[in-house]
């Protein structure tokens, strides 16, 4: 550590002070003051470190570079390997390349990485300097979105309505910043807790199923407030094949904010979220089916944020993705696979962060094993969003670049129905093909003969 | 569980799943980035060099095999693989892909024009650099030949090619049936992008895939052709669409053909790209992203290997493994400080060579590059001090054979091929065997 400060120390030195840096100021001073608990933690640090050191391990085979899916829409943006493990070697706490702010972090360049570099998180941990001192408000309030689900329930209707109205969106547009045509969420009049409080007890299990015992469902803000019947029909599902399911309070896992560069509210937000999830039981599979919000838990909120905190590491070790779970189950023969016959093609789109998780696609094998369904994988890496990077008002059309092959696919190929494991993109795909777009539960729900696969979405 | 777990989505960890599948197994492929194909010439060679130019690889595999095991005593890998499994390997691969992919025959070489004005034997060779061919059998002359007028084309926002250099060379290389080629240099203009002045290979090939932008270079092209004279152009005449190098030969209507410039190689992403579809559309299962981080055992049986996915590792149970996880170049195998090498991911036991490992010739061959894992003819991995199977149910091929010099003889694409099929093939059968 101090040989690290010690050089930066020096070039300082020698080259005068530099802006962001004050002199004598080291890079690790300068991240510590825009994350002051890096100052409190040395694994947090560590952590840091090891992303940042991993950039030596570039051998500039240009991989990445041919991975990336904003690289490839727009010129706007230098590409992974230039402003990750290239960039970073100057950076000494200024920017160097601004066009940073144009990754995604769809996290496509470290997975197809072969020397391991941490290309995406770099950029991440950097993007969190380069913003700190004009962070827009823009992207801090749309990083609020357990309070955005909380304000607008009540109102579902009227908030439905006003969403769809052109010059309150150009409204928007102009006084916030995101774009009149980007894709909202539905407001639905009843969240997850409302519909768990107003039903009559669990739904039954399936005939002569023992019980199975406890396990913990993490609902996520989208799956609290917006993509509400997802939550429910995982419920059901489980239900149905003998678990008791547990669904403690919880608020949101901060991965807006992570994504947005605003680290330490994430931070607190995840460690309270997965504190609130240990209440319920601290040895039990806790089970999510939004796709990205498991990945902050599992990892991202470690490797991007240096979160190095018991609670969430105990979650994030028995967090699995509801496809994922179920397969697993199938894999052990404890999956009755009397499933409905479905004719159905049904295009699929694995989302970035789902793909990040290194888990496989475990949806299409788990569709599959539903008769008369075949899925058509998108091959896209990424579908544009990317959170709610595809929301702001300056990437919007880079964002529906990124995903204008996905989106053709899902037109081409779908028969009512696409599939989808994460719900912005499901949101960025109904928006921008106008087809149904559901998580894989659905057709799981639906194969079971507990609803029509034609069930609405939200 | 599933059959069989393959490690590595390399050329030859991508073939082997996919001969898998197509018999019936059920086929995790687990990999932490991609493979070396990619980063090649979307080339595939058998052996180029042993050390003289090969104009005859599997009539001359032999010989060179006979010359190996005076130098050594590691088995080449083709030495377990024999002729046949190269011929199959290389004929599977070549028929998955297709025509518009790959054409060539394993029998004889050919030799290419490189980025520095070389020629480069091979056996195997994407349609787009057939109007480049020269030949190495007296008896069937090639698309260039002795007296053969060929302009080496720049593209002026493309930097990693420089047609002087290319065509200077050229016109000095003495043909192998003798006589020389005639070669000069030309330039276009091509931005990928609006204002763009440094293109990307890749970035061009996209640009080329949209059929309208391909009439701006067409023009250009036809301007500056000389009658009877054959065009070369950088590798990056299209990615997605296959048809984009037919349809800009015939729209510009004279011999044409790809020289391949440095990654990202446009070529070798056809093929992975093609490759991974292929295997994905047959359902093999792939993990893209997870490294391998090692396995559990029991009684010289492999039962699962140890997935490194988020949160958590996944213990992934199969009943056959299969190492395509490449060698020192994806970190496979390591040389630390002391010397001693060692095998990343399940900690196998070594084929070393005597002797140092590395020598101060920059040009001669490097021993260290032939350490590796050593196998049986059915290509299970074998301690090499016994020659007994380390676990009866795990195989390699590929890069992390023991016993090649891959680079030198050109012959990394060979083995990956004919250790894949033959490792595929035995797992095949062994499986089968344990069913009844
Ligand atoms: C730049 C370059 C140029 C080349 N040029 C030529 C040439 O001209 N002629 C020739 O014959 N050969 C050439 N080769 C060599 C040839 O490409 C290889 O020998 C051949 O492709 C070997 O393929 P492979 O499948 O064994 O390994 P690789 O292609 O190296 O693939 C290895 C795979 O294993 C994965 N992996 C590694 N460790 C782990 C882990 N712990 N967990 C999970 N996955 C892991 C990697 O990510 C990768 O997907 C070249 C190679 C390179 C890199
Ligand atoms: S893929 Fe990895 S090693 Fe290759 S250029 Fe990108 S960061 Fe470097
Ligand atoms: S995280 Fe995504 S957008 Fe950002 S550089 Fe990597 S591949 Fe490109
Ligand atoms: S992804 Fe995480 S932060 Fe975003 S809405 Fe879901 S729970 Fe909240």
């Amino acid at each position: 550590m101090s040989d690290l400060l010690d050089t930066n120390e020096t070039a300082v030195e020698e080259l005068g002070p530099r802006p962001g840096l004050a002199p004598g100021q080291t890079v690790w001073e300068l991240l510590a003051a825009v994350s002051p608990r890096i100052k409190d933690n040395p694994n947090t640090y560590e952590a840091q470190q090891l992303n940042r050191v991993s950039l030596d391990q570039c051998v500039k085979c240009t991989i990445c570079e041919t991975m990336c899916p904003v690289a490839k829409v727009t010129p706007l943006f230098s590409g992974p390997k230039f402003v990750g493990p290239q960039a970073e070697r100057f950076r000494n706490g200024e920017s160097v390349d601004h066009t940073l702010d144009y990754c995604s972090s769809c996290g496509i360049c470290t997975l197809n990485c072969p020397q391991d570099v941490k290309i995406a998180e770099i950029n991440s941990m950097a993007r969190a300097v380069m913003k700190k001192d004009h962070m827009p408000l823009r992207d801090r309030l749309i990083t609020q979105t357990e309070l955005e689900g909380r304000l607008l329930t009540p109102f579902a209707p009227v908030a439905n309505w006003a969403l769809k109205q052109k010059p309150i969106r150009v409204a928007v547009e102009k006084v916030v910043g995101v774009h009149r045509d980007a894709p909202m969420p539905v407001a639905q009049s009843q969240s997850i807790k409302g519909w768990l409080k107003h039903r009559k007890g669990p739904a039954p299990r399936r005939p002569g199923q023992p019980d199975r015992g406890p396990v913990v469902f993490f609902t996520g803000c989208a799956g609290t407030y917006f993509e509400v019947e997802t939550s429910k029909k995982t419920i059901e599902v489980l239900e149905h094949l003998g678990f008791e399911v547990l669904v403690p309070k919880q608020g949101c896992c901060g991965l807006a904010e992570q994504s947005n560069g605003l680290f330490d509210s994430a931070r607190k937000r995840v460690v309270k979220l997965c504190e609130q999830l240990n209440a319920a039981g601290k040895e039990l599979t806790v089970i999510s089916s939004s796709g990205s919000c498991a990945g902050m838990i599992k990892h991202e909120a470690h490797e991007i944020m240096g979160v190095d905190d018991p609670a969430v590491r105990s979650v994030g070790t028995r967090m699995r993705e509801t496809s994922e779970f179920l397969l697993d189950l199938f894999d052990e023969d404890e999956l009755p696979t009397d499933f409905k016959t479905l004719e159905m093609k049904i295009p699929y789109h694995a989302p970035c962060q789902v793909k990040s998780q290194g888990m496989g696609m475990p949806a299409i094998r788990l569709m599959e094993l539903v008769p008369g369904i075949r899925v058509i994988e998108s091959e896209e890496n990424c579908c544009g969003i990317a959170g709610t990077y595809g929301l702001k008002k300056e990437k919007y059309d880079v964002a529906q670049a990124v995903g204008r092959n996905l989106f053709e696919k899902v037109k081409e190929h779908n028969e009512g129905l696409a599939v989808c494991d994460t719900e912005t993109c499901r949101w960025q795909i109904r928006n921008s093909t106008g087809v149904s777009t559901v998580h894989p539960v659905h057709v799981i729900h639906a194969a079971y003969g507990l609803s029509d696969v034609f069930s609405p979405e939200v | 569980m599933r059959d069989v777990m393959v490690i590595g989505a390399g050329l030859s960890g991508l073939l082997a799943a996919i001969r898998l599948r197509q018999a019936g197994l059920s086929v995790a492929l687990v990999h932490k980035g991609r493979g070396g194909l990619q980063l090649g010439q979307g080339t595939v060679d058998v052996l180029g060099y042993r050390p003289q130019r090969v104009a005859r690889p599997l009539d001359e595999l032999d010989e060179f095999l006979a010359d190996q095991h005076r130098a050594s005593d590691i088995a080449h890998p083709y030495a377990h693989t024999g002729a046949d499994a190269i011929r199959e390997g290389v004929g599977y691969l070549a028929e998955l892909l297709g025509e518009d992919y790959l054409v060539g025959d394993a029998e004889v070489n050919v030799a290419l024009p490189t980025a520095v004005g070389a020629l480069r034997p091979t056996a195997y060779y994407p349609p787009s650099m057939a109007d480049g061919v020269v030949s190495l059998d007296p008896a069937k002359p090639g698309a260039l030949r002795a007296g053969s007028a060929v302009v080496v084309v720049g593209i002026r926002e493309f930097k990693d090619f420089t047609p002087e250099l290319i065509a200077g060379n050229l016109a000095l290389n003495d043909l192998p049936g003798g006589g020389r080629l005639e070669a000069r240099a030309d330039w276009v203009s091509f931005p990928a992008r609006d204002g763009e002045v440094d293109s990307t290979g890749l970035n061009i090939a996209r640009a080329l895939d949209d059929p309208a932008r391909r009439g701006a270079l067409v023009d250009q092209l036809k301007a500056l052709g000389r009658p009877g004279e054959t065009i070369a152009l950088p590798a990056v005449l299209g990615h997605e669409d296959p048809t984009a190098f037919a349809d800009l030969r015939s729209q510009v209507g004279s011999p044409l053909f790809e020289i391949p410039v440095p990654p990202p190689g446009v070529p070798g992403m056809r093929l992975n790209d093609r490759l991974t579809r292929i295997a994905k559309e047959a359902r093999v299962e792939v993990f893209l992203g997870s490294n391998v981080l090692g396995a559990d055992s029991a009684g010289g049986v492999l039962q699962a290997g140890v997935v490194g996915t988020t949160g958590h590792d996944t213990h992934l149970k199969a009943r056959a493994f299969l190492l395509a996880a490449g060698g020192f170049e994806s970190g496979t195998l390591e040389l630390d400080s002391y010397q001693k090498v060692s095998e990343t991911i399940l900690g196998l036991p070594l084929a070393i060579p005597a002797g140092e490992l590395i020598h101060d010739t920059w040009a001669g061959q490097q021993p260290l590059f032939s350490v590796g894992v050593a196998t049986n003819d059915d290509m299970v991995v074998v301690d090499p001090a016994t020659g007994e199977p380390v676990y009866s149910n795990l195989y390699a091929a590929g890069g992390v054979l023991a016993g090649a010099q891959r680079w030198d003889e050109k012959s990394g694409e060979g083995i990956a091929v004919a250790s894949a099929v033959r490792a595929a093939d035995a797992i095949i059968s062994n499986l089968a065997g344990g069913q009844r």
